[in-house]
């Protein structure tokens, strides 16, 4: 991986009135890095990357691309590229007057203009769509005009501002593939807000999870879905989690309402959450081979598809299980059966509260 | 229902015959080759020869289309500027503003066309064109701001900063990207500028110099000298069809602007 910083983001705040939209943001972007900007409406994602596009204009800190303070330069002698959440499309030009606008603006000769014009559109896939007018387009091509126009000016970082928002599931679940492999054909860092962990998840080599103008965790997608830094990132990420409060009596050991808990080693001491994730606990009549045993109550069954989710209730606390792949799809469990649950301690991660 | 139908079918045609009878009547008339007015005898256009051998009338034309274009050029520069201002900034009085702003729309015009005449003898600024024009610009600034507000009210601002990214100034971005999408609003508020200045007549009347006649302004001479004749009725018709041409543009280019 590279030691190169593409993006670095130095004590960024942000105010509006007396909200702080930017908290303290430190930030550091490598080089042709899919990173994810990642947190729930309002968190401050979208203003971090105006800040870096140089839209909004930070109160502290300072914005370096490639080394370089750009805090003060304008945006439009900052080498980037921006996809819009609505896209932003011209709607007086067609595909080809759009896609070659940055290059007019860069006084690039027309031969050139149209050899990169047509070089871009088989990247993202619009070859002999040129003169067509942007309105003619479905959404998932607008999408690729909107990034073409945005990735023909070769910038040295590509802002993305939720730009699949728009687009239905299946074409956006191709074009979230797609967008990854432009990425990897472009070599460009691609800088990617959004709300939906799905995208996230998918797409990215690293994700920052935002909350309040704060950074609470950045990591791989691994990392942060297993061992996250805080009970919100912990819940914020997944489908769902199982969070138990205690206290940490020795390495590896939390006492809880529930009794003691075998978890993965951890330096961290004094209240803690135990946090399992729903796929990791098992279920049945008995269980052998797990460190943590409990039993209790099915209280509902929802089948999803490829899997079950059951819900049992342990002296007042509600498990999320979620059990996958067994050949007979039939309901293994029914309403109010006693169940064992369990899970191995490695499976159990000690969250600092 | 199909009664009431009928009846809003009669009353409908009531109401436009209410608004537009006068109207028919006078171009009717004009048509007439006799010099009484009650009586139609032979259809004849004797009358609109008399109009088109009148070189007064040719020269108004004219003096009203090239007032009318430099109120319409003067007041979209201002109005446009004054509707960026209030749609896309905030700062202290810009409610007030937007009140003033409204002004000249509600108050009678002869009030506005009197109290610019008074300011005039008390700046001492002698009358003919120059005045007519500013006197004009004063009420068509209001109305090209109404119309371009309303437009640039629901305007995504994303395409400007689209633009920027790509590496545009705000000079080119305003002259390439927001003058273009706005371009429709502004020709309906252009087109509306210039037929208003052309119909003026009140605030031409208080406001022109000696010898410095509009097409309005002849047909009000005209009937203030001689009374009503079939000579004014071509004359009104001539002028009638001319707003009428830059009316039906406007609604047109305006059903655009909707689509």
């Amino acid at each position: 991986m590279s030691d190169v910083f593409s993006v670095e983001l130095e004590n960024i705040v942000k105010r509006f009135g007396n909200v702080v939209a930017v908290d303290h943001v430190n930030l550091k972007i490598r080089e042709n890095e899919f990173f994810s900007l990642l947190g729930p409406s309002g968190c401050g994602k979208t203003t971090t990357l105006r800040i870096i596009a140089g839209l909004e204009e930070p109160d502290e800190g300072v914005v370096r691309i490639y080394g370089e303070d750009v805090t003060d330069v304008p945006t439009h002698k900052r080498n980037i590229g921006m996809v819009f959440q609505h896209l932003a499309l011209f709607p007086h030009m067609n595909v080809f007057e759009n896609i070659a606008f940055g290059l007019k603006m860069r006084k690039v000769q027309k031969e050139e203009i149209k050899k990169r014009v047509k070089e871009i559109l088989e990247i993202v896939k619009l070859e002999g769509l040129e003169y067509r007018r942007v309105n003619q387009l479905s959404g998932g091509q607008q999408q690729r005009v909107a990034l073409a126009r945005a990735l023909v000016i070769e910038p040295e970082v590509l802002l993305l501002d939720e730009p699949l928002g728009a687009l239905d599931l299946k074409i956006r679940q191709h074009m979230m593939v797609e967008l990854k492999n432009i990425q990897r054909k472009v070599k460009t860092t691609f800088i990617y807000v959004t709300h939906d962990q799905t995208e996230a998840m998918t797409m990215s080599d690293r994700i920052a999870i935002m909350k309040d103008g704060k950074i609470q965790q950045v990591g791989t997608p691994l990392e942060i879905y297993y061992r996250p830094s805080n009970t919100f990132v912990a819940s914020f990420i997944g489908e769902a989690v199982n969070l138990i409060e205690g206290e940490v009596v020795e390495n590896g050991l939390v006492d809880t309402s529930l009794g003691t808990i075998h978890c993965a080693g951890s330096l961290t001491k004094g209240r803690v959450a135990v946090m399992v994730r729903p796929e990791m606990v098992e279920i049945g009549d008995k269980l052998y081979n797990v460190d943590n045993l409990f039993r209790g109550t099915v209280q509902s069954i929802i089948f999803k598809g490829s899997y079950i989710e059951y819900r049992v209730d342990v002296e007042g606390n509600t498990f999320v299980i979620h059990k996958h792949g067994s050949a007979e799809l039939g309901r293994l469990h029914h309403l109010g059966d006693i169940v064992e649950i369990g899970w191995k301690k490695n499976s159990s991660i000690i969250i600092p509260i | 229902m199909k009664g009431t139908n009928l009846f809003l079918k009669i009353f409908t045609i009531l109401v436009f015959l209410f608004l537009y009878s006068p109207i028919i009547v006078m171009v009717v008339f004009s048509f007439n080759e006799s010099k009484s007015i009650g009586v139609f005898t032979n259809f004849s256009l004797r009358w609109y020869e008399k109009v088109i051998n009148n070189p007064e009338v040719w020269k108004a034309l004219f003096n009203s289309f090239w007032v009318g274009a430099v109120v319409t050029i003067v007041s979209l520069i201002l109005g446009l500027m004054m509707a960026m201002a209030v749609t896309r900034y905030s700062f202290s009085g810009k409610s007030i503003l937007e009140s003033l702003i409204l002004i000249p729309v509600i108050i009678p015009e002869i009030a506005e066309a009197l109290s610019l005449l008074i300011m005039y003898i008390f700046l001492n600024i002698p009358l003919g064109p120059v005045t007519v024009i500013i006197g004009h610009v004063a009420f068509c600034i209001s109305y090209v701001t109404i119309v371009m507000r309303a437009r640039m009210a629901g305007y995504d601002r994303s395409i400007e900063e689209a633009a920027r990214t790509l590496g545009a100034n705000e000079f080119q971005t305003f002259f390439k990207i927001t003058l273009p999408t706005l371009y429709p609003a502004i020709l309906a508020a252009g087109l509306l500028a210039f037929t208003l200045s052309f119909d003026d007549l009140i605030k031409t009347l208080f406001t022109t110099g000696p010898g410095f006649k509009t097409l309005p302004l002849v047909v009000w001479s005209s009937a203030a000298r001689g009374g009503v004749s079939p000579e004014l009725n071509s004359l009104s018709s001539f002028a009638l069809s001319i707003s009428f041409l830059f009316a039906v543009f406007r609604l047109r280019v305006e059903r655009r602007l909707e689509r």
